[in-house]
């Protein structure tokens, strides 16, 4: 079998995560097929006639061959998942009956209650403001919770829970949240960024376990905020998540 | 017979480029978060971005260099606001490329000496075009710089500082400067597909007395390049907005090629005390003030434009709601290549399929683009660089990590006499391929909306008088000792020529002369 520049490595350590050592060691062994099977130079193959020899189609069987193995893909964007449900895991959380739902993080701070709260989390806080924000927990975690929330409004006094750290999936209805528990990210994302211009509490980040749709809750937004610095030391920097107590 | 006609030195400054690149990538890796996104396939839909430009970028640039060297782009454009001053070009231009490379060394599609002659094209180009760009600054880079994105002329920042209107935190400005960059940061990472790359930070500018200027530039905002703005920005009044902002009590002691910043202590926009707004393009004389005639008007064009970009905000996200993810995939694998479209703009030479499709020889590899593969050799290519081709000697401390680890693959001296090398991917685009609907020939500028035969015409045709032979090499260095000319003074009146405050005053104001006539920020 022919050999491509790189199989003779004095450094190599692997391919790395299992994903990249399936794929990569499956175009290698395709690009070294095609490659014999052209009986040219490397140098007439690697711009010329690989491009008729290694098509979408032998890429696709790459592919194949890993989900025939019983591979199933983690998803990062909500459609992935919904469009081919065969190739992914599924989404936790995503059926069922939404009220039911919480985050269950395994290092979330959870203590006893305290007068007329209790701890269930923690998180990075973006901007410290004056006082604590209060309001009534409702997750937003899916395109259809935000179209929902875009045609019939955002309840007053929403502190959403979103496990998305970036700024698109909420964009129409960010402004109108009192606040945000952001499960993903750093003071530095997007949501973080857009939270900050527009002067909405939040917390990046966070760790909570059992806060479900319509419980109130209060975030310690007046905690300093988490430094780029707190971030490259790793120095523990959180800000409080309750539970409030009817 | 060798099969390159590199020479040693070209060999050289091409390694210097990949590896001082790479060490910056890895910090701003490290010190800025990682994006992710349930709405958008982000880390996939980047990946096929950067193959698409390893495959495309060097004959499309020199296409652009056949129209106009990056020398003359870099001075048409400096009187203007462009993606080409942006991160754009600061980080992305040459690192797309790289870890489009890199990517396709690992998976052994190429080898590491495979289009070596554009390797070292492209990041020629970039660096041509950076020296020319940023002149007598003298850096190519915010990191070259120590983290600072200074690189306006003097004439131009005397404009933004004298034409600031004052506000404080509980006017009616203030608030809607506030809402105003809210709602548009929001529409930008939205048009972006969830990245940053349609803003940028650049700055800051000392303003004395403890403010500092930082300008926030804004990019492709109407309809125009991005196919998805088509029917949906019709409202949006300008592609290109430019905010200055004064700030007080805070120090940005970082502005990176990510056009990111950091402050002491935090930005808050409570410490907000001036702001104006202007739109440029390559069919503009200079900067073009926007609702500047008062402080009431300018509040009101907040407070309108505020309106428009959340309305234009629901319509756009609900059109990427009903995309598949073979259209998620191509808005943002083509916001991410595109982002050095406007060198082609500038150049007057724009096609929108050179920068509305994915190459076909990048596009055989989106089976493998799922969201997982994706997020694991896009981290792998950034900070972990866990693949075989980031290894090195053990003997061997990276900057930052002290690993034995280096992003780039460089090339080899001894590529001088290596034969069986292929140096160039080809100076022809292969057939490209898109998901998204055909692009609608209707582009928002500063001279009115046109199709686009009729913007590159007007591009070719017009000159800038700032660009003219006559002054476009008049930089600060020649100023600071030809103040007192007429020709000095020529040069400042052209850029002065919409500014409320500096209008016809010349090239002899000091920074105390403006402040002086500025008002009075508190």
């Amino acid at each position: 079998m022919a050999n491509l520049y790189g199989d003779t490595n004095k450094y190599e350590d692997g391919e790395g995560a299992p994903i990249l050592e399936a794929y990569h060691s499956a175009t290698k062994a395709l690009m070294r097929q095609k490659f014999e099977e052209s009986r040219q130079p490397w140098s007439s193959f690697v711009f010329g006639s690989s491009y008729k020899a290694v098509t979408t189609k032998e890429i696709a069987e790459i592919d194949r061959q890993v989900l025939e193995s019983g591979y199933r893909f983690a998803s990062s964007a909500m459609i992935s998942a919904l469009e081919r449900p065969e190739a992914y895991m599924p989404i936790p959380g995503s059926e069922g009956n939404p009220d039911e739902f919480t985050f269950e993080h395994s290092d979330a701070v959870v203590k006893p209650p305290e007068g007329k709260r209790e701890q269930r989390g923690q998180g990075d806080n973006v901007v410290e403001y004056k006082g604590n924000a209060i309001g009534i927990a409702k997750y937003f975690r899916s395109i259809q919770d935000v179209a929902d929330a875009l045609a019939d409004g955002v309840p007053p006094d929403t502190i959403a829970i979103i496990d998305d750290s970036g700024g698109t999936l909420t964009a129409p209805i960010l402004e109108q949240f009192k606040g945000v528990i952001c499960a993903g990210g750093t003071v530095r994302s997007h949501l973080g960024i857009l939270t900050r211009e527009y002067g909405i509490p939040c917390l990046m980040n966070s760790k909570v376990n059992g806060i479900f749709n319509g419980d109130r809750v209060e975030i310690e937004v007046s905690a300093p905020a988490k430094t780029t610095e707190a971030y490259q030391s790793g120095r523990e920097m959180s800000a409080r998540v309750w539970k409030l107590i009817a | 017979m060798p099969s390159t006609k590199l020479d040693y030195t070209q060999i050289l400054t091409t390694n210097n480029i990949m590896r001082t690149a790479g060490e910056e990538t890895y910090f701003l890796g490290v010190t800025r978060t990682v994006q992710e996104s349930k709405f958008f396939p982000v880390s996939a839909y980047v990946m096929l971005g950067y193959l698409n430009a390893f495959y495309r970028y060097p004959a499309l640039l020199r296409k652009v260099e056949k129209n106009m060297p990056p020398e003359e782009v870099a001075n048409r454009i400096r009187n203007a606001t462009s993606k080409v001053q942006s991160m754009g070009i600061n980080w992305c231009m040459i690192n797309f490329y790289l870890l489009g490379r890199e990517m396709l060394i690992n998976m052994g599609v190429i080898g590491p000496h495979d289009a070596c002659e554009d390797l070292h094209y492209v990041l020629n180009f970039w660096r041509r075009y950076q020296l020319a760009w940023r002149r007598e600054d003298g850096h190519v880079t915010c990191k070259e710089a120590g983290h600072r994105s200074q690189y306006l002329p003097e004439r131009r920042v005397q404009v933004y500082h004298a034409d600031l209107y004052a506000c404080e935190e509980g006017d009616l400005l203030h608030a809607a400067a506030d809402k105003f960059l809210a709602a548009l940061s929001q529409y930008a990472v939205l048009v972006a597909c969830e990245s940053r790359v349609c803003m940028t930070n650049h700055g800051p500018y000392n303003l004395g007395e403890n403010r500092e200027l930082l300008v926030r530039d804004f990019f492709d905002l109407a309809e125009g390049d991005m196919p998805w703005l088509d029917g949906i920005a019709t409202d949006v009044p300008h592609a290109r907005l430019t905010v200055t902002t004064a700030v007080k009590d805070t120090s940005f002691y970082i502005v990176d090629d990510w056009g990111s910043f950091e402050s002491k202590p935090d930005y808050k926009t409570e410490n907000l005390c001036g702001v104006g707004l202007y739109t440029s393009d390559e069919l503009s004389e200079t900067q073009i003030p926007v609702g500047m005639g008062s402080k009431e008007e300018l509040t009101d064009t907040l407070e309108r434009y505020t309106q428009i970009f959340k309305d234009t905000t629901a319509k756009l996200w609900k059109r990427f709601a009903s995309y598949h993810r073979e259209q998620l995939m191509d808005a943002g694998a083509l916001t991410y290549f595109n982002i050095i479209k406007d060198f082609a703009h500038v150049a007057g030479c724009y096609e929108a399929d050179d920068w509305n499709k994915i190459d076909e020889r990048a596009d055989r590899f989106r089976p493998l683009l799922n969201d997982e593969y994706g997020n694991q050799v896009l981290g792998a290519l950034f900070v972990p660089l866990s693949c075989p081709s980031h290894q090195v000697t053990p003997y061997t401390m990276m900057q930052h990590s002290n690993l034995p680890k280096r992003t780039y693959s460089p090339l080899s001296a001894a590529l001088l006499k290596e034969e069986d090398v292929a140096p160039t991917v080809g100076d022809e685009l292969h057939p490209g391929v898109t998901y998204l609907p055909e692009k609608v020939d209707r582009y928002r500028t500063t001279q009115g909306v046109m199709g686009l035969d009729e913007l590159n015409r007007r591009t070719r045709e017009f000159l800038p008088v700032l660009c003219s032979d006559r002054l476009k090499n008049l930089d600060d260095t020649w100023v600071k000792y030809h103040y007192d000319s007429k020709l000095a003074d020529e040069l400042y009146i052209a850029e002065q020529q919409y500014s409320r405050k500096l209008k016809g005053k010349g090239a002899g104001l000091s920074r105390d002369d403006v402040e002086a006539l500025a008002d009075k920020l508190k």
